[in-house]
């Protein structure tokens, strides 16, 4: 286990050029610029100059600490969380048409969000934990979601990846029929939250949530990416990669695991964010190249400066109304992917 | 010391696919499985290569257990080539051929990744995109990273083994003979071979044992000279058999 470690940090720098090196830099000045428009512009914004001098009113202080960093960080972790946990799927599951809804985890997250929405909300209202029930109650859902995998596929040990493809497609279409029967019976109010949450939104960002969400990504990525290299060999067959000395199975539990954690965090707090994870990892390898070394780190930077961009257009677009972030990377991606289609099928 | 194929026997639910299988696999030979589609002759491979546990029996390399050996240390000890899969993004020939390696990245490297890819013909496509290539070339890529794997390793070990499931797969007559030579020279260098092939006349001509495979059964084993003969090839195959000692063809190989 520790020379393996070793080996792989011996071994990082050879599997990624200069190139990809640079690009990475570029992506990261790239996320750092949108996050820092994303502090100060807004519905309010807030005046770069006079942050800098120090003399902001109170007011705007309360906004740039309370209301602009946090939903600016959620925004931008939740991005890199989507993105690689897209590229990581895609690279596991050898389909480059892979996102982090297909095996089913996001609709086990949703479905345990608007169970919370639906049937608990009135349960901790004026309890401190209220604001945690809608996490929990989601992240439990992207769990059993896992679990059911788990043990359908004993242990990931069933070999084929479209097996577990399919048992997503079911546990989607499940969760789907969960959803839409507590829809039927929401009241209105309920219903509103329902359809807020559903298109995605960074609105209700707040520290004592964000905290928590940035310290479980965080994990999840250090735990993730010095798995790279492996998920390229996996490229040739699970069963040559075996061959070559690889834990299969553990690769596909660290793998399944870590993006199940980081979508299910991501779903529960900011609801139904589309295409993230299916177009970022497309985009990252267009840019510089498919070796998951690069496109991993890529990816997670892009997802996240992408998003954040996002979010800054959903504040601005209707002001002083905001547009779910959902629908504006759903405007941005879906386009995006069908031109993806259409230039797949020319080559 | 060899690899050593003791009374395996493989069931799947309550079918027998392989039984009574022994035989050994020594270094320094080619042994060649041959058999009609459905015999278990992939399914032996996979035995073999240790990614399947026998129902019952032993396999072992060099007198250990290959139960017993870990992923990593059954990489140092032997390389496989299977039906390949496809790939699904861009990696380029270079890239597929480099996973074979297995070893740290020493002065080494350049030198064998140069040598294997000129035996297996591959110089001119290494920067290509390996899943817009042919069939046959694509075969070529993975021999290489097959050769390339094998050669990766120190000699930690005594032996080293390469097991090849139908090498020569979607190959024309030109690389066909070209890697079938390959392949001998690695067994002249001490390698131990198994390799499954559909070609009578090629098992014949370039293998020092051969094993006749029908219904999980090795019906027949030992030299070419003594198990390749008329009454044998009808029974493994079902056909109606001659065997032309001279073809007339020969002078072309």
């Amino acid at each position: 286990m520790g020379t393996n470690i070793v080996k792989v940090d011996k071994n990082f720098f050879r599997y990624i050029n200069n190139i990809q090196l640079k690009l990475i830099s570029v992506f990261i000045v790239f996320t750092l610029i949108c996050m820092t428009l994303g502090f100060f512009f807004g519905s309010f914004d807030i005046s770069i100059k006079k942050f800098v001098h120090g003399n902001l009113s109170q007011l705007e202080k309360e906004i740039l600490y309370q209301i602009r960093i946090p939903r600016v960080l959620l925004s931008a972790f939740v991005g890199a969380a989507l993105g690689l946990a897209g590229a990581c799927l895609q690279g596991l599951f050898r389909n480059p048409l892979a996102d982090p809804g297909l095996i089913g985890v996001s609709a086990g997250a949703a479905l345990g969000a608007v169970l919370s929405i639906v049937v608990f909300s009135n349960l901790l209202e004026h309890h401190f934990l209220g604001i945690y029930l809608l996490p929990i109650s989601s992240v439990t859902g992207a769990l059993v979601v896992i679990l059911i995998l788990y043990s359908l596929s004993k242990g990931f040990i069933y070999d084929g990846v479209t097996y577990m493809l399919l048992i997503g497609i079911a546990i989607n279409a499940l969760a789907s029929v969960g959803i839409g029967i507590l829809t039927f019976v929401s009241d209105d109010a309920q219903l509103r939250g329902l359809t807020f949450w559903m298109m995605g939104s960074f609105a209700n960002a707040q520290w004592n949530l964000v905290i928590p969400t940035i310290f479980l990504i965080l994990i999840s990525i250090v735990w993730i990416i010095p798995q790279s290299r492996k998920i390229d060999i996996i490229q040739i067959g699970e069963l040559e990669a075996s061959r070559l000395g690889i834990n299969v199975i553990k690769l596909k539990f660290i793998v399944i695991m870590s993006s199940a954690i980081m979508v299910g965090v991501s779903v529960s707090i900011s609801g139904m964010i589309g295409f993230i994870g299916l177009v970022i990892p497309h985009l990252v390898r267009l840019i510089g190249g498919v070796n998951h070394n690069y496109l991993l780190i890529g990816s997670a930077f892009l997802g996240s400066s992408l998003l954040v961009l996002s979010d800054i257009l959903s504040r601005i677009t209707i002001q002083p109304a905001e547009l779910p972030v959902g629908l504006v990377t759903s405007a941005i991606g879906a386009p995006f992917f069908l031109w993806l289609v259409l230039r797949i099928k020319k080559s | 010391m060899s690899i050593e194929i003791k009374d395996v026997r493989y069931m799947v639910n309550d079918a027998c696919l392989l039984d009574k299988i022994t035989f050994d696999i020594n270094p320094g030979e080619i042994t060649t499985i041959l058999g009609p589609n459905g015999a278990g002759k992939s399914t032996l491979i996979r035995l073999i290569s240790g990614d399947m546990k026998p129902s019952s029996g032993e396999i072992l390399y060099d007198k250990i257990l290959l139960n017993k050996l870990t992923l990593e240390n059954k990489s140092h000890r032997r390389s496989v080539l299977s039906q390949s899969q496809n790939i699904n993004f861009d990696f380029t020939v270079r890239d597929i051929v480099e996973m074979g390696w297995i070893n740290d990245f020493n002065n080494n490297f350049e030198k064998i990744l140069n040598e294997v890819s000129k035996e297996c013909s591959i110089e001119d496509i290494i920067e290509r995109k390996f899943r817009y290539l042919s069939g046959g070339e694509q075969k070529r890529v993975h021999l290489a990273r097959t050769l390339l794997h094998i050669k990766s390793i120190e000699n930690i070990y005594e032996n080293k083994y390469i097991l090849l499931d139908e090498p020569l797969a979607n190959l024309d007559i030109f690389y066909e003979f070209k890697l079938i030579k390959i392949i001998r020279k690695l067994a002249k260098n001490g390698l131990g071979i198994l390799m499954i092939l559909h070609d009578i006349n090629l098992a014949y001509k370039f293998s020092n044992k051969i094993a006749l495979m029908l219904d999980g059964k090795v019906k027949y084993f030992g030299n070419p000279e003594k198990v390749i003969n008329q009454k044998n090839l009808e029974k493994i195959y079902g056909l109606k058999m001659k065997i032309f000692t001279k073809p007339f063809f020969i002078k072309y190989y």
